[in-house]
């Protein structure tokens, strides 16, 4: 309960005033394309200098919860996912808005945001010793196994063909390698200058999800479109909170598999979205609704996202091993004002840690707040007609995709994709696995090579991948994965005509 | 007095016009970008912006420098790029590590060597250290040797990559030693290595002083030895590798420091060797780059040029049986 | 129609596999390629499948293309085409996305050409576009983008 004795710290003018400009600026940032969490914090790092290392951290802080739900912004509205952990929001949230429904899925997406963050801070506040060991647990072989968990949803994940997803995986685990290789540094697949870095997951983000559709926009022609406009349906804020509230089963599911998955080091942030989606897909009694705008796709995906904020600083705070990009730069901001985290932060700096985590607390709250305020504004976007907003969701995806690093080569990358995924799109491939395996590949890839290498040296390749109790746990869960999957497949199958599947 | 006076104005005229005869008078007229070759986070990138947040000063170079990274492969993406693809106008310089860039060029399947690249001015040099988990049975350098001498090629330990710092220090070991470790690269660079060794994946690991030290602070490691000539101000009380009885010197030691590519002005080259190592000297980055850990070295270009040229011939040495 | 589209694409995702195989199976060294030969091996046999599918005329999914939708969409596609793979170096970033925006404007807006008012709504978007680029951008994150003839 002591962090109840700092929230004082958090209400002081300077610091209130630095939370709101961190929770605005982050809501901003992260609604901009091609700015992803990371980079927003590490534009924001140069303010702190000047601070105090509380206020320094109070703004970061406040920063790095709302870019995460700013993101969800540009993914429901212009379907250009800010970050991986949004693109799961995209499935239903940008069904939703084409619907006229923006403002609904925007309040969604805040209140479920809200929820979850609130949970995970939580955690990091009662559970961080506990939480702590559980991040540790997972070695090489563990992470291997979760991204083989990974690769077993992309078939059910989205399409109506499970082959087609599977290869539209298959294509985004080979986009993964080109580059150079992460450990032995050999050049793989560099056909073009360009790819000499390999393939930015967030370029390729913007390429994949904005391109097709300013390509369909295209493709309607000049023709007269105001018919088609749709009239933004005005939502109320307590309907929103309602419809929440009775969606206990995605709330849940996907606060839980955020918080889980957030505390894992280096995978957790980028899965988190997608896996809590599957999973609530395949619990929902209304399967068949998710992608086509269902508010309970919405809220599994956004409150997974930011469940795993909280949890995903705890090996940051208790053992000093950042765990996500984010944690790496939130390490810098530390540093800066020679604040070591471990073990005995809470001892030695009871001030400034508590106040960091007082300003997230409070920041996801300010954070709903205001994005509730300007939902309703917001979801006009959907009235702009469809050639401007052709044209514009193209500038944005050129500027985006230029700025994630200086590089005219992701602009090419990004924009040669998005044709692609154009074409493959038409004939029932989609872009949601081939995304998941271009981030699954480096996980599963170098989780791999590590762990045979570590298993070569002392126990052997066998024993290391497929014995102890959280290799086997994680075996159990791939497995029963893959039959549920074969099941509702032939189970679907059997209902419907069967030359229209596989 | 209007002798003096129109003296002065003709110095300075002469002073300009050579000055302008390069047209490089007014170098910078807008922000310039440094690429850092890991992650965002990383010591390398931390390191970066401290030293460079002084830039836009107008005693430094008046106008601010941004940070760009470009990570992937131990560096060799970022290193790639600016060798081959950065434009060398003087608006985009590069954070260098060495013995990594150097390591990796002589290894091959690279597009650059050291003579890609000019210097400018050396920050930091951070030696790498060997570290265990806090309740390993290792309290020496010995132990650890004669655990492998034991079992050979069953020691696992983590570092950030091949050819980069802690390898060169992993293969120094096992030349000096003579017995046969396991060294597992991490793909996740130095917090991906230690996070090795906390967990016990590994039964130790070669890091950065910096990170070790923190670790160490933080009650998760023990440090058994440094990777360089002498002791480190930071760790008073933890012997070099040389002092316990293995022939190491400092080829490993990470320095880091400021270039540009191949083929930039002289003129710009000269102006930024003047400038950067005495905005390195603020007393401002010093107090940060203390508090964070990370121990100071600064060198002219002189002295880099001649630190590249020796690292090059032992590193080819080292590497030659490889 | 529809058979024949289909064979299009599978084949050429089809051919990609191939080619991914060869070159993972041919290159060395092998521990870098180990990986990309489990990937590409699960990528062929997918694609094989999909193709002699499509063979088949067994391929449903998808809505696929059109020559109307060929036809509306080649000019945008050009102009993306050209803005980002030429323009957007050669003439700089904002001169550039102004022009490019501008033709796609022209192209796609259904009011008349012969009203001197539609004309000038589209510039005025276009002005109004650049700005907040302009602001979002150069100003408040500090992006420099290649500008080679104006700003």
């Amino acid at each position: 309960m002591e962090f109840i004795y700092y929230f004082g710290d958090v209400f002081t003018p300077i610091s209130f005033g630095l939370l709101l400009l961190g929770t605005i600026g982050g809501l901003i940032l992260g609604a901009t394309p091609g700015l992803s969490p990371t980079m927003a914090v590490a534009l924001l790092i140069p303010f702190t200098f000047q601070l105090e290392a509380a206020q320094g951290l109070i703004l970061l802080g406040a920063a790095y919860t709302s870019t995460v739900a700013g993101g969800a912004v540009s993914a429901i509205l212009l379907k250009i996912p800010g970050a991986p952990a949004n693109i799961a929001t995209t499935l239903d949230g940008h069904t939703m808005a084409k619907k006229g429904q923006g403002a609904r899925a925007l309040q969604l997406s805040f209140l479920a945001s809200a929820v979850g963050g609130v949970f995970g801070v939580l955690l990091l506040i009662f559970l961080t010793p506990v939480l702590a060991k559980w991040a540790l647990a997972f070695g090489p072989s563990h992470l291997f196994w979760l991204a083989i968990l990974g690769v077993t949803i992309i078939g059910s994940l989205d399409g109506s063909s499970v082959v087609k997803g599977l290869l539209s995986g298959c294509i985004g685990l080979w986009l993964s390698t080109i580059g150079f290789d992460d450990i032995m540094g050999a050049q793989r697949f560099i056909f073009h200058p360009s790819l000499g870095g390999g393939i930015n997951i967030i370029a390729a983000l913007i390429g994949l999800f904005a391109i097709p559709q300013v390509l369909s926009m295209f493709a309607k022609g000049r023709k007269d479109t105001t018919s088609e406009l749709i009239s933004v349906e005005k939502h109320s804020i307590m309907d929103a909170l309602r419809e929440v509230v009775s969606s206990v089963r995605a709330l849940s599911i996907g606060t839980i598999t955020g918080s889980i998955i957030g505390l894992i080091p280096g995978v957790g942030g980028q899965i988190a979205g997608l896996v809590a989606y599957d999973q609530s897909k395949k619990f929902s009694s209304e399967r068949e609704k998710f992608g086509t705008g269902h508010p309970e796709g919405i809220i599994a995906a956004e409150s997974a996202n930011n469940a795993m904020v909280g949890p995903s600083l705890v090996p940051l705070l208790t053992l000093s091993i950042p765990g996500s990009p984010t944690a790496a730069v939130l390490l810098g901001g530390l540093l800066i004002h020679g604040i070591f985290p471990g073990s005995d932060l809470f001892d030695n700096h009871p001030q400034v840690a508590w106040t960091f985590i007082n300003s997230m607390l409070i920041g996801q709250v300010l954070m709903c707040i205001f994005g509730l305020y300007v939902a309703g504004l917001a979801a006009r976007v959907a009235t702009v007609p469809q050639y401007v907003m052709a044209a514009i969701v193209l500038g944005l995806a050129v500027f985006g995709s230029y700025s994630v690093q200086s590089s005219m080569g992701d602009v090419y990358v990004m924009l040669s994709l998005g044709v692609m995924m154009y074409f493959l799109e038409r004939f029932g491939f989609s872009a949601a696995p081939l995304v998941l395996g271009l981030i699954l590949g480096p996980i599963a890839e170098a989780n791999f090579i590590q762990g045979s290498m570590i298993a070569n040296a002392t126990s052997g390749l066998g024993p290391y991948f497929l014995t102890g109790t959280l290799n086997l746990f994680l075996i159990a869960i791939v497995i029963a994965s893959i039959i549920y999957s074969v099941w509702m497949e032939l189970r679907s199958r059997r209902y419907t005509a069967k030359e229209d599947l596989i | 007095m209007k002798h003096l006076i129109a003296g002065a104005a003709m110095a300075l005229m002469a002073v300009t016009g050579t000055a302008s005869a390069d047209g490089h008078a007014n170098y910078p007229e807008r922000p310039i970008m440094m690429m850092v070759s890991y992650g965002a986070g990383g010591a390398t990138d931390f390191q970066a912006r401290i030293v460079t947040m002084t830039a836009g000063n107008e005693d430094a170079l008046g106008m601010p420098i941004a940070i760009l990274n470009k990570p992937g492969a131990g560096g060799r993406v970022g290193w790639n790029w600016l060798a081959g693809q950065a434009e060398a106008d003087g608006y985009t310089l590069g954070a260098y590590n060495v013995p990594h860039f150097i390591a990796q060029s002589i290894k091959g399947g690279v597009e650059y060597s050291a003579d890609s690249f000019e210097p400018i001015a050396n920050w930091g040099a951070d030696p790498a250290v060997f570290v265990v988990g806090k309740d390993s049975e290792f309290n020496s350098m010995d132990d650890v040797v004669n655990f492998a001498k034991e079992n050979p090629g069953k020691l696992t330990f983590s570092g950030a990559g091949l050819f980069v710092g802690h390898h060169i220090a992993a293969l120094q070991l096992e030349k000096a030693s003579g017995a046969q470790l396991a060294y597992i690269p991490n793909n996740k660079g130095g917090a991906g290595a230690m996070k090795a060794v906390i967990a016990g994946e590994v039964m130790g690991g070669v890091n950065n002083l910096s990170d070790a030290f923190r670790a160490e602070q933080a009650g998760n490691v023990k440090i058994l030895g440094v990777f360089d000539l002498e002791r480190n101000d930071f760790l008073p009380d933890v012997p070099t590798l040389k002092e316990q009885g293995y022939d190491i010197d400092n080829a490993s030691v990470n320095f880091r420091g400021v270039m540009v590519p191949k083929g930039t002005p002289q003129g710009i080259i000269d102006k930024l060797a003047a400038t950067v190592p005495e905005m390195f000297k603020n007393g401002r980055v010093a107090g940060k780059m203390k508090a964070g850990g990370s121990p100071m070295h600064i060198m002219t270009r002189d002295e880099v040029l001649e630190m590249w040229a020796a690292r090059e011939v032992t590193l080819k040495e080292l590497l030659a049986g490889l | 129609m529809n058979r024949s589209q289909h064979i299009i694409p599978s084949g050429i995702v089809a051919a990609v596999g191939l080619w991914v195989a060869y070159i993972s199976f041919t290159q060395q060294p092998s521990e870098a390629f180990l990986f990309p030969r489990l990937i590409a091996t699960i990528f062929v046999v997918l694609a094989l499948w999909t193709f002699a599918k499509a063979l088949l005329g067994r391929s449903r999914t998808g809505a696929g293309l059109s020559w109307e939708i060929i036809r509306n969409m080649a000019p945008g596609l050009l102009v993306a085409l050209i803005y980002v793979f030429w323009a957007a170096k050669g003439l700089g970033f904002y001169t550039a996305t102004t022009i490019a925006f501008f033709i796609l404007l022209c192209l796609y807006d259904p009011a008349p050409h012969n009203v001197l008012k539609s004309w000038g709504k589209r510039l005025l978007i276009t002005v109004c576009f650049m700005a907040v680029m302009y602001g979002l951008f150069a100003k408040l994150l500090k992006v420099y983008t290649p500008r080679e003839i104006f700003f």
